[in-house]
């Protein structure tokens, strides 16, 4: 046989063919991907184009000020602020430290057993409970059985922190499992305890990790209503809370709340509470990101 | 074999769960030479080497039994603390793991935790001795805050051997150490061992019988979880006792 007379498979028409095809099939993938990302940006643009329509008039001084009322014209935002921000920080400052130890515990120092796989299983579906039984529960052992106070900051979060603590082990667990092995053997090769190796070691490379599961499960917090319907936000609060044990509402409370008023003028305090809210969250998220960004190794 | 030998293993059985990975093992490493450990892939000789350490502590259901000693010291006992074994029998592995952290921490992190160092000044001469002797100074010496990772593998395999050393250890366990790195770099970590052989106990696992034989003065042939020869490199490359060792060696196998 001569040198070039077989033609191979790579100028048969078949195979022209068949390589038009995989084209066109990349090209079909592009506009699907991008109709997928235009249409959730659609969605995101007119929700936002909505609030601030409806909303940006009643965004005034007076609004960020005040506090509920039952004249539209004097409600505002200040108070349920405050609220929602005072929860937040009963909920991060227990769910965060207690979702991380609990994490590097079950990660790193657990034995295998069939305990400890109950365990695992009991956490993973504890972040799938429905928020409202949280409530219930908040209900029954904080306030009936602790007797603190009811519609305070600090009960709703506490009762936030029971549903985020779930959401922080999880991913944190995943942070510090995707650490390499080699690090920790490093650290134990030259003498360090097993303790000093994850805190030393592990932890700080888990960390960026560890605040992208936080990020998620306190915006989620944020949000919520339901549970804290439960243990009494939904009162009318007149008044900021002053500290942890006030009365208080939250945010999307006291969104609920207006929507829910036949008076006409409270749709404009509805969609500016929106707002509010949305800028509450960004800010939560963008301090976040940025200590991600700083507590990020490069290798 | 005149003095006492530093490390002394008998009868050692190593379990991964119902798995039996090294079958009574006994051999004696002394100080001031090179022992290699060779053999086919999966012989055991990276286990038996992660055993004189208790580095298969951290692997859930792996079991050692028989009795290893460090100076006449049962490592396996109750009152042998785990912490100190591993600060006194150092380890390199195989792939370079420094930590993602400045040249200097690299090194300075073990005589930190362990109180090696009163002081800046004190740490600062362990870290550079450190270096000198693992011949990276020269290299590094006006980057220290780099970091470790941004280094050259051949390097980073020399900073994990600066920051073995740092603690002072007695034996010095490689595994591997030369498998991921270009023969330039090999060259050096193989002078580098040569020059360390003084004043440790090193132990070597490699594939390379070229490596074995260049680096070592004992050499040990694993196979199938037993070992089957020890002796002087010499004797065991150019005259082995046992049939399985000149097969291996001659390349039948492996």
């Amino acid at each position: 046989m001569t040198r070039g007379s077989n033609p191979g498979p790579w100028q048969s028409p078949e195979m022209t063919r068949r390589l038009a095809r995989r084209h066109a099939a990349e090209k079909r993938f592009r506009l699907f991907g991008m109709g997928a990302i235009g249409l959730s940006l659609a969605f995101l643009a007119l929700l936002l184009v909505i609030m601030l329509k409806n909303g940006l008039g009643g965004l005034d001084w007076s609004f960020l000020s005040g506090s509920d009322s039952t004249d539209p014209s004097l409600a505002g935002v200040w108070g349920a602020t405050k609220g929602s921000f005072l929860t937040m920080v009963v909920t991060l400052a227990l769910s965060f430290p207690m979702g991380v130890l609990a994490a590097i515990y079950l990660e790193e120092f657990a034995p295998r057993n069939r305990w400890v796989d109950w365990i695992e299983v009991s956490i993973n579906n504890l972040a799938a409970v429905p928020s409202i039984i949280f409530g219930l529960l908040g209900l029954a052992v904080f306030i009936n059985t602790f007797h603190l106070p009811r519609s305070s900051p600090v009960v709703g979060g506490l009762t936030l922190a029971l549903m985020t603590m779930p959401v922080i082990v999880i991913s944190g667990r995943n942070a510090i499992k995707a650490v390499p092995p080699s690090i920790r053997d490093a650290a134990l090769a030259i003498g360090a305890s097993r303790v000093q190796t994850v805190f030393h070691h592990v932890l700080p490379l888990a960390l960026p990790g560890i605040l992208t599961g936080t990020i998620i499960g306190m915006a989620r917090a944020l949000g919520e209503t339901a549970p804290l319907l439960m243990i009494g936000m939904r009162a009318f609060v007149a008044s900021p809370p002053q500290g942890f044990t006030d009365p208080s509402s939250v945010l999307p409370m006291q969104i609920f709340l207006w929507s829910d008023e036949i008076d006409r003028a409270f749709v404009v305090n509805t969609s500016a509470a929106i707002i509010v809210l949305l800028v509450f969250l960004l800010a939560m998220n963008g301090l976040a990101i940025y200590l991600r960004n700083k507590f990020e190794v490069r290798w | 074999m005149s003095e006492t030998p530093k490390l002394t293993a008998r009868n050692v059985d190593v379990w991964y769960g119902p798995k039996k990975a090294i079958d009574n093992v006994s051999i004696d490493i002394d100080n001031g030479l090179v022992t290699a450990f060779i053999g086919p892939s999966g012989c055991g000789k990276s286990t038996f080497l992660r055993s004189l350490n208790r580095m298969n502590d951290t692997i859930a259901d792996a079991r050692v039994t028989g009795e290893i000693k460090l100076d006449g010291e049962d490592i396996y006992a109750g009152t042998m603390d785990v912490v100190a074994l591993r600060a006194r029998v150092g380890m390199v592995f195989q792939k370079p793991n420094p930590f993602p952290k400045s040249i200097f921490e690299n090194v300075a992190y073990g005589p930190r935790i362990h109180g090696l160092a009163q002081g800046k000044g004190e740490m600062d001469l362990i870290v550079e001795k450190a270096l000198i002797r693992a011949g990276l100074w020269d290299e590094v010496k006006d980057r220290l805050t780099d970091a470790g990772t941004a280094l050259s593998g051949g390097q980073q395999q020399r900073l994990c051997i600066a920051r073995a050393i740092a603690v002072s250890p007695e034996v010095i366990l490689m595994d591997e150490p030369c498998s991921a790195l270009d023969p330039i770099a090999t060259a050096k970590i193989e002078e580098l061992i040569d020059e360390l052989k003084d004043n440790y106990a090193i132990v070597i696992v490699t594939h390379s019988m070229q490596q074995a034989a260049r680096v070592s003065q004992r050499t040990a042939f694993f196979h199938l979880g037993s070992m089957v020869e020890y002796g002087e490199t010499s004797q065991v490359f150019t005259n082995p006792r046992e049939e399985r060792t000149k097969d291996y060696i001659t390349g039948r196998y492996g």
